[in-house]
Formats: C-alpha cells, structure tokens, sequence
C-alpha cells in the first residue's frame, strides 16, 4: 500500500532527479570511489566546523 | 525494520553522481514508510544539502519530511561517539556510526568502504544499496 506521505515522498525524489540532471554534476569524471573519498572530506570538514562552533 | 541512510546513497539517487542502485533503493523504501522506518541526523542533511542548489534543497526537504523527521546531532550520547572513534572510525564517520546505535537501526546503508570493511566491529548491518535490496526483497 503506498501511502499519501509515500507519494509526496515520491513526488519530491523525481523532481529533485529532474532539477539535478539539468545542470553539469559537480562529481563529473569520478570514479565512484572518488566521489565516496569527496563526500567524506566533505563530512569530515562540516563536522571540524561544528566542533569548533562547539569549543 | 529501521535503516540510516548514509549521504552518499542520497547523492547518487538524486543522480549528482550517477548510481542507479541507489534510486531504486531510494524509491522502494520511502515507497513504504509505515514498514520501513527511516532514520536521519542534522550532519546527513547537512552533508547531502552542500550537493544541492537552493531549490533541490527545497525538495530535499520536502522528500525528508514526508518519510522522517531530522534528529540533531547533539541527542547523540557523545561517549558513543568516542567510543567508534577509538575502534578506528574518523570523528564524522564515528557520529554516524553512535547514530545508528542511538537509534536502533538495523541497517546503516551507505557505499562508503571503511564502514563496509568494519562489519564485525559494529551493532548494526552496514549494507550497500544494492545489497540492502535484495535483504529487502528477501525479508519480505
């Protein structure tokens, strides 16, 4: 059974897909393991920023 | 059952970088929201949000809200954290990882290999979209 929260979940997935495949991907030419390795900088780097929010 | 979905799986289902296990995955969990139960911290949102202009992260949201509602980090016993820290996980890796215990996840699904590497070390399945399907697929 999908429920209404499934199809506004839906909903949002497909067109946040379609807005994304409008422009050129910031990841273009990564192997996906690069892409892995760049989003745990990325982490790693929003995590030291609230540490240091935090101290 | 009760899955953390890792920021990777979000970018590579929204197709920031291409993966199609990871849409599949996306579209069939958030498809039964009253039998699965999906977990997400403030770091998560954040992490897939610094992926997304203005209004995809206004979609995000929207997508978000409908299947969960975000927990903040700072809920998250910091012992926890610290003890994932000193089994090897970096700091940011560590918090996910105390998260999921926090919560009671079953499944932590991401395609990052250093959490998929530690399976013995940790209180939850770590599983990869595609794999996590199939688990899926097969539990039902």
């Amino acid at each position: 059974m999908i429920t209404k929260n499934a199809k506004e979940a839906i909903k949002h997935l497909e067109k946040l897909c379609e807005l994304v495949a409008k422009r050129p991907s910031p990841f273009k030419g990564m192997t996906k393991d690069e892409v892995i390795e760049k989003l745990r900088e990325t982490r790693e780097k929003l995590w030291e920023k609230k540490l240091g929010i935090r101290n | 059952m009760v899955f953390v979905i890792d920021a990777n799986i979000y970018v590579f289902a929204f197709g920031i970088a291409k993966e199609e296990n990871c849409k599949t995955f996306l579209k069939i969990i958030s498809g039964h929201p009253l039998i699965n139960s999906i977990r997400i911290c403030r770091t998560i949102v954040e992490e897939v949000s610094s992926n997304l202009t203005q209004q995809e992260f206004r979609e995000f949201i929207g997508f978000i809200n409908a299947i969960t509602i975000v927990d903040e980090d700072f809920l998250v016993p910091f012992e926890s954290g610290s003890k994932y820290e000193w089994k090897g996980l970096k700091p940011a890796d560590a918090l996910i990882a105390a998260y999921c215990e926090w919560t009671g996840a079953d499944i932590l699904v991401t395609e990052n290999r250093h959490f998929l590497s530690r399976q013995s070390d940790l209180p939850f399945k770590v599983l990869p979209a595609e794999k996590c399907l199939k688990f899926i697929i097969r539990s039902s």
